[in-house]
């Protein structure tokens, strides 16, 4: 009896809960390929690859379906951005922070939607002491960084220094 | 007395007296002429030895292009590929052995670039054997066959800041000099310059006599250091005296200097040719001139050209008078011949060589619209000196390919749709093609015309944008959450009453109001009312905030009329708008330099990328989403079919006024583009942004092969059903026809008006509940 009288009681505030406001919910994504790109619904479009060849990058970055078969056992073939990371590294490594910025945006020309570059090129600009440039570089890598937790933990610690740092370009 | 006696004297000393006198005084003449003589000599060599240790030419500045980068999967197909090699003077051979040569076949591009210095390092020369699949190069690979990771090849030189002589010249070291073409002036000019001293009597004699001969000046007898005088003190006067004080200028520099110092000068400092203002001046550029390749590349029968043509550029340029210069070319290679130079065989070769002058003169107009931009991005750091004198480089983000294809074919895409092609009033144009990605520009027009260079449309039209300012609408209602894309608004009739106290009845584009629309759908077909509706109950402040963030610099009054595009912008202005979106959100400054270095090729200035979150990406997922519906069944859908191979792809029509101005703007994942037309008058145009701006945005997007827009969803995106017609009422809801669309977690639809799987509306409740608490 108390047990039907509470199911009623529950059912009467969920009720409530619904008609008050446009609740926000979580929701699993509906089974079409819709989530992933932006793409006409509910027809799914086919993908043309895409020109970045970086389907392998340290930390995969958040793409769509990465267009190269995965190669879990042999170590991450070479790409035009894992050499050029290299040679920003080294730059770096050397003291010369102007060229390896300057390298690492010759990366992000060919492939531009690279969380670890855009990591990279804020590390980079926080050395150089130009707080709001290295902010808004980390800002655009945590936007691309979604499927990639450690690369997501080390933005948000330089996101948390550079805000302790005075970073204005820390949102709208 | 002594007067008399004076007086009686000087009939008798008289004659001896005088003829002393006078002795004396042309003595002291001859002393004071010798002395002015010697005092003159030394000033001259006092002079020469100043000037020519401080020899330093001022040189121009000289602009270069994006460079191509090669690589695995690179977007670019093989007459892109050699276009642009032959931009850069590449020469086509059957077979790949010396730098600036390639071929082509099979499905390959093999070439071995030259090497360049630029601002973040040396690229070295390199062989690549370049496998070209369509539009994507799938394999590079060096001689063996091993994989090259990236090839950047050399910059275009698009065009050169002149100093105010307008002489332009790309000095060089002896040691890049090859020795052929030395030998070759040497032989044509100066056969015994190794021993002479500065002048050459013997020469003097042999000219004269050859003169004497001919009844006519067939040649002269100035060593290469006297010519070179001539040259450095730019005289042109033919008196004795002239040619006296070159010959002791001459000897001087002969005196102070060594014969490669000499040598070096002259090949840096004679003038070789005329491009309009500009004087051509040194071998190593005359060498770019004419054949559109560095000196080291040059064939024995090009060298001869060239030192032949020093004697007289303008009569044996090879462009207008390839005759001439051919016969003097091989009175050249005769003279080398004659001394035991070169061998028969190589002789005879060079003297059949057909003259192959440089292949096409590219881009004869230059690049004035973009240069504007440049100077504009420059000024702020570089005075007009600088830029004239330092030989400084300036590497920018002109994409030479893309100019081109655009300039090939506005003109016809803007005659295309062109209503009324009057006489005086012609449809005009300006376009701006941006990097997605970066904010770097990449091709620009500020006119209809190839190489117009009058007013730069692109960059100071400010004209009003008409709808393209409605995504700034939007954007801002879905950043407040208080919108989705299947919130419900009223597209119906309204009056609004202007601060100037008279009515405002705006009306659709159409006349007719829709009722009940869905948000994404007002925006898809740009429904004024709903817009309206929409905009009115965020605030139109907010909008001009949110367009402000975007990238507006104007001061609009924020009225209800800007809601639908009473805002002025310049097609430039536009695109940065445009780029932030592209950008999911962030807004990097538009920009036409890349960065700057010194003569030598140190680094001087980055203009670096910059970056700085202005809106939230998902609401900007969102509102892309909707704006990619604009070409699936919005008001660019006309231009679906021929944009196929490249959608999904998301834009704005914007039409202003009595059609007065036609606008598209729109990306895909690597472009941005936005195409205005109107007339400089603005008398109308009878053209709304889908029947003019949006058929060149899409003639030019195909031409450029635009990559389909592809970002993938944020986390925070979550899809819903809702039905395909909109209702405000959860009781009249038809959810036998739905539709999926994405939201904000925190901004999903109504539950009343969702369809989600479970349909019965506790069910919908529980789910969302149970949603919350996941």
């Amino acid at each position: 009896m108390t047990a039907r009288l509470l199911g009623v009681v529950t059912v009467a505030m969920l009720v409530l809960t619904g008609c008050a406001t446009n609740v926000p919910a979580r929701r699993e994504p509906p089974p079409a390929p819709a989530p992933v790109i932006h793409a006409p619904v509910p027809a799914p479009v086919v993908i043309v690859p895409k020109p970045e060849p970086t389907p392998s990058l340290p930390p995969p970055v958040a793409e769509e379906p990465a267009p190269l078969p995965p190669t879990p056992d042999k170590p991450a073939p070479a790409t035009p951005v894992t050499s050029l990371l290299a040679s920003v590294q080294a730059a770096v490594a050397a003291g010369k922070l102007d060229q390896g910025a300057a390298l690492s945006e010759r990366a992000l020309r060919i492939s531009p939607r690279d969380a670890q570059l855009w990591y990279q090129l804020a590390l980079i600009r926080a050395r150089q002491n130009r707080i709001d440039d290295a902010a808004g570089a980390a800002k655009r890598a945590l936007s691309l960084a979604a499927k990639d937790p450690i690369l997501l933990q080390q933005i948000n610690a330089l996101l948390q220094e550079l805000a302790a740092k005075g970073a204005t370009n820390s949102g709208k | 007395m002594t007067s008399r006696n004076s007086s009686s004297a000087r009939p008798k000393d008289s004659p001896g007296r005088f003829r002393r006198y006078l002795f004396r005084l042309l003595w002291s003449v001859v002393l004071l002429a010798v002395l002015l003589v010697v005092y003159r000599c030394i000033w001259v060599d006092r002079k020469i030895r100043r000037d020519f240790q401080a020899l330093q030419w001022a040189l121009p500045a000289r602009i270069y292009s994006r460079p191509v980068e090669l690589f695995a999967g690179v977007h670019m197909n093989a007459d892109d590929l050699v276009d642009y090699l032959q931009r850069l003077g590449y020469r086509r051979t059957a077979k790949v052995d010396r730098s600036g040569e390639y071929k082509v076949g099979g499905g390959h591009v093999v070439l071995r670039s030259r090497g360049f210095q630029f601002w973040d390092g040396a690229e070295p020369e390199v062989y690549a054997d370049l496998t070209i699949n369509g539009h994507r190069v799938s394999k590079v690979q060096d001689a063996d066959g091993a994989d090259i990771q990236l090839l950047r090849l050399e910059p275009v030189e698009i065009e050169q800041i002149n100093p105010s002589t307008g002489e332009d010249r790309m000095p060089v070291t002896l040691a890049d000099i090859p020795k052929t073409l030395i030998t070759a002036v040497v032989a044509v000019e100066d056969q015994r310059f190794y021993t002479h001293h500065g002048i050459d009597p013997k020469g003097i004699a042999r000219a004269m006599w050859a003169n004497l001969r001919a009844g006519g000046i067939v040649q002269g007898g100035s060593t290469l250091t006297q010519q070179l005088i001539k040259n450095l003190y730019l005289d042109k006067e033919q008196t004795l005296r002239r040619k006296i004080e070159e010959a002791v200028m001459a000897l001087s520099l002969e005196l102070h200097f060594s014969k490669d110092d000499i040598l070096t000068a002259y090949f840096n400092e004679i003038f070789l040719g005329q491009d309009g203002k500009r004087a051509i001046h040194g071998f190593a550029l005359a060498s770019q001139y004419y054949f559109a390749r560095p000196l080291n590349e040059l064939r024995l029968d090009e060298m001869a050209l060239l030192a032949g043509i020093g004697r007289g550029a303008t009569y044996y340029n090879p462009l207008r008078y390839p005759q001439r210069a051919v016969d003097r070319r091989n009175v050249v290679l005769g003279r080398m011949h004659d001394l035991g130079e070169i061998s028969d065989k190589d002789y005879e070769t060079a003297l059949k060589t057909k003259l192959q002058v440089r292949e096409k003169i590219v881009n004869r107009n230059g690049y004035p619209s973009f240069m504007q931009l440049v100077y504009d991005n420059l000024k702020r750091d570089y005075d007009k000196d600088a830029l004239r004198t330092q030989g400084l480089n300036i590497f920018t983000t002109l994409d030479v390919t893309m100019q081109s294809k655009m300039e090939d074919r506005l003109d016809d895409a803007v005659a295309r749709v062109e209503r009324d092609a009057r006489k005086g009033n012609p449809l005009e144009a300006a376009v701006v093609i941006t990097d997605a990605n970066t904010g770097e520009v990449r091709a620009l027009a500020g006119g209809r015309k190839r190489g117009y260079s009058g007013f730069n449309r692109a960059l100071n039209a400010v004209r009003p944008i008409g709808s393209l300012v409605k995504p700034a609408v939007y954007l801002t209602a879905l950043e407040s959450k208080q919108f989705n894309l299947a919130s419900v608004l009223a597209d119906q009739e309204i009056e609004l009453k202007q601060p100037n106290g008279e009515v405002w009845k705006p009306q659709n584009y159409e006349r007719e109001a829709d009722g009940d629309v869905y948000f994404y759908d007002a925006l898809q077909r740009s429904l004024n009312l709903a817009t309206l509706d929409l905009g009115l109950k965020i605030g139109v402040d907010k909008v001009k905030q949110t367009l402000t963030r975007l990238g507006y610099t104007g001061d609009a009054q924020p009225y209800p009329s800007f809601l639908l595009g009473a805002v002025d912008m310049t097609p430039l202005d536009v695109a940065q708008i445009y780029q932030t979106l592209a950008s999911s959100g962030f807004r990097s400054p538009l920009r036409a330099v890349e960065a700057v270095t010194t003569a030598d090729g140190k680094p001087l200035a980055f203009y670096s990328i910059e970056t700085k979150q202005v809106a939230d990406p998902a609401a900007v997922w969102l509102l892309e989403h909707a704006l990619q519906g604009v070409f699936e069944r919005g008001t660019a859908k006309s231009v679906a079919p021929a944009l196929r191979a490249h959608m999904p792809l998301a834009g704005k029509t914007g039409t202003t006024n009595d059609l007065r101005d036609s606008w598209f703007a729109g990306y895909g994942n690597d472009l941005v583009g936005v195409v205005w037309l109107g007339h400089d008058d603005n008398q109308e145009t009878g053209l709304t942004g889908a029947a003019g701006a949006l058929q060149v945005w899409s003639t030019l997007m195909q031409a450029f092969d635009v990559e389909p827009r592809q970002v993938p969803a944020p986390e925070s995106i979550k899809f819903d059903q809702v039905p395909l017609t909109p209702t405000h009422n959860g009781a009249q809801r038809d959810c036998s026809a739905t539709q999926s669309l994405p939201f904000l977690a925190d901004a999903m639809p109504d539950v009343a008006i969702s369809c989600e799987v479970n349909d019965s509306f506790f069910g919908r409740v529980i789910d969302r509940f149970k949603g919350l608490l996941k």
